[in-house]
């Protein structure tokens, strides 16, 4: 088995599967519930006693009745480690926080991601691939049901589920959907885009978060509101959207391909070409890269390579999955000639495998 | 990217600028960032900086009421963690759940300004709230009727919604939770 074989066999995580609805263009679906427990001060001002006693509450709702949850606690964890789940959307920044009392109980998948102790109490996580809005809901609704059962809530008859910060007040719901949208992006339309959804109620970003550029051409949509829309309104809006940035990026890409395409074709091969053979690579330029080829893939112009090769890459070209795969601390110059080693390897090994089953 | 002031640390915030006309964009790093621009703060997974959006808007109600200045001063208090209304608008974040009872007159306009004009659930319910919830919501049917009753002189029955109301009254207060009905 080769470094990256070894490497990869640790580190994937279901939900940068290709599978699942739409998944050309929809990388991922995440749903997070915010609650809290009645009694306790939020986790900006409570108590190490008060973290302590949440923790335990939350975790043995959890942890006592089935083991397919583990319960780990960050300041156990090494701050690489931690980077990691960081990485894998797993856990926000702020819970690998450790000056703060924080953990996360992770089903075994790691589709389910239960923080403790962030900027609310309890913050459940469900991610899925593709596009499963209301199934990945389901599964956290149902968490939600098994939490409630045991715990005491604040709620409030007026404002519904309490937070600690009044943007998550009410359903304490935010729905997300992380979207591919090369050719939109390419065709200049992502900032008229942005515009109309924030008139929605509804926000698009990068997907690393606020204020981030899109990385790779890769956003983030999810809702604003939180109060005064039921559950499935809010899902069905954010559904109906995406339903329609699906089909305007679709549109885009026909439209490309139709009028440039010579253009558009080498443009792939050479991104493929940068992958294939370049020995230092920066995340921006890896990132612009990876999304045109995964592009290319999605439309026939590049075979052989399994798209959920480019879904991967994009998450272990980040810093603490470079060093993770490198086994030691990298300086950022050292980063980007690992990232280039890492993106050359695990190409190579696509084709490697197309090889094989060619003989 | 790396930071246009101190080109070290990986530039992660961009700042846009604008003086006399012209636009400036800067990419700067969280460390750089967090020294020109103090007041970011940390908004989490946040779309928007609340913080600075409800302070703003304290600040434009202070400045409305120039001619009483004491109205806006700490505002209602958590008597369970000691937020005041005042430092909850500048934080931007709450400090227990309780502070929604203490702030409760304050919270429909804090809601309209964050939540798009919204101001009351009408999401999931928690099971061991639903009771409650219903109760609430057949109390306030049920004075209805009794004013129906009133209104057309029908006192006998009016005594028998009255006296109904008072059960369930007791029934929620007696769930430990104290009960504003009005």
């Amino acid at each position: 088995m080769t470094s990256i074989e070894k490497f990869l066999q640790n580190a994937v995580t279901p939900w940068m599967g290709s599978r699942g609805e739409h998944s050309d263009i929809v990388l991922s679906t995440r749903i997070r519930l915010a609650r809290n427990l009645a009694g306790h001060r939020f986790p900006l001002d409570f108590s190490r006693e008060e973290a302590e006693d949440v923790e335990r509450q939350a975790a043995a709702v959890l942890t006592g009745e089935d083991n397919s949850f583990s319960c780990i606690p960050m300041d156990s964890m090494p701050a690489l480690k931690r980077q990691v789940l960081v990485e894998k959307h797993l856990i926000s920044p702020q819970l690998a926080d450790p000056e703060r009392p924080g953990t996360v109980i992770l089903s075994d998948d790691e589709s389910i991601s239960i923080m403790i102790n962030e900027e609310d109490h309890i913050r459940i996580q469900v991610i899925y691939p593709g596009l499963h809005l209301m199934e990945a809901y389901e599964q956290a609704d149902e968490l939600d049901d098994r939490l409630e059962a045991k715990l005491p809530y604040a709620f409030d008859g007026d404002f519904g589920y309490i937070t600690s910060c009044p943007t998550n007040t009410g359903t304490g719901l935010r729905a997300s959907v992380m979207l591919h949208l090369p050719a939109l992006s390419m065709t200049n339309n992502m900032g008229r885009i942005a515009q109309a959804v924030s008139r929605l109620g509804m926000v698009v970003r990068g997907s690393y978060g606020e204020g981030s550029d899109a990385l790779g051409n890769v956003y983030q949509v999810s809702n604003q509101i939180t109060l005064g829309k039921s559950e499935r309104d809010i899902l069905k809006d954010l559904l109906d959207l995406t339903e329609r940035l699906i089909e305007q990026e679709e549109r885009a890409r026909r439209a490309l391909l139709e009028r440039t395409s010579v253009k558009l074709e080498d443009r792939i091969w050479r991104s493929y070409g940068i992958l294939s053979n370049a020995r230092v690579l920066a995340t921006d330029e890896a990132a612009t890269r990876l999304s045109d080829v995964r592009l290319g893939i999605d439309l026939g112009i590049i075979e052989g390579v399994d798209v959920s090769v480019l879904n991967e890459l994009m998450i272990f070209m980040q810093p603490a999955f470079l060093q993770q795969f490198a086994g030691e601390t990298l300086q950022p110059g050292e980063r980007d000639v690992f990232r280039a080693k890492l993106i050359r390897e695990r190409i190579g090994m696509e084709r490697g495998m197309e090889d094989k089953t060619e003989e | 990217m790396i930071c246009d002031h101190c080109h070290e640390r990986p530039a992660s915030v961009v700042v846009t600028q604008s003086k006399n006309g012209k636009t400036q964009e800067r990419h700067l790093c969280d460390v750089c960032a967090a020294h020109f621009h103090p007041f970011q703060g940390d908004f989490g997974n946040d779309p928007f900086g609340i913080q600075q959006f409800l302070s703003n808007w304290i600040v434009g109600a202070a400045a409305q009421q120039a001619g009483r200045p004491q109205t806006v001063e700490e505002g209602a208090e958590c008597p369970t963690c000691g937020l005041t209304f005042k430092r909850f608008l500048e934080r931007g974040k709450f400090g227990c759940p309780d502070c929604y009872s203490a702030f409760r007159e304050e919270l429909p306009q804090v809601f309209r300004k964050v939540q798009n004009g919204h101001v009351e659930h009408t999401g999931k319910v928690p099971e061991s709230f639903s009771g409650r919830v219903a109760a609430e919501r057949k109390i306030a049917e049920l004075r209805g009727l009794m004013q129906e009753a009133i209104g057309s002189e029908e006192f006998e029955e009016a005594a028998r919604v009255r006296d109904e109301i008072r059960q369930l009254e007791r029934s929620l207060a007696e769930g430990g939770d104290q009960v504003d009905l009005d």
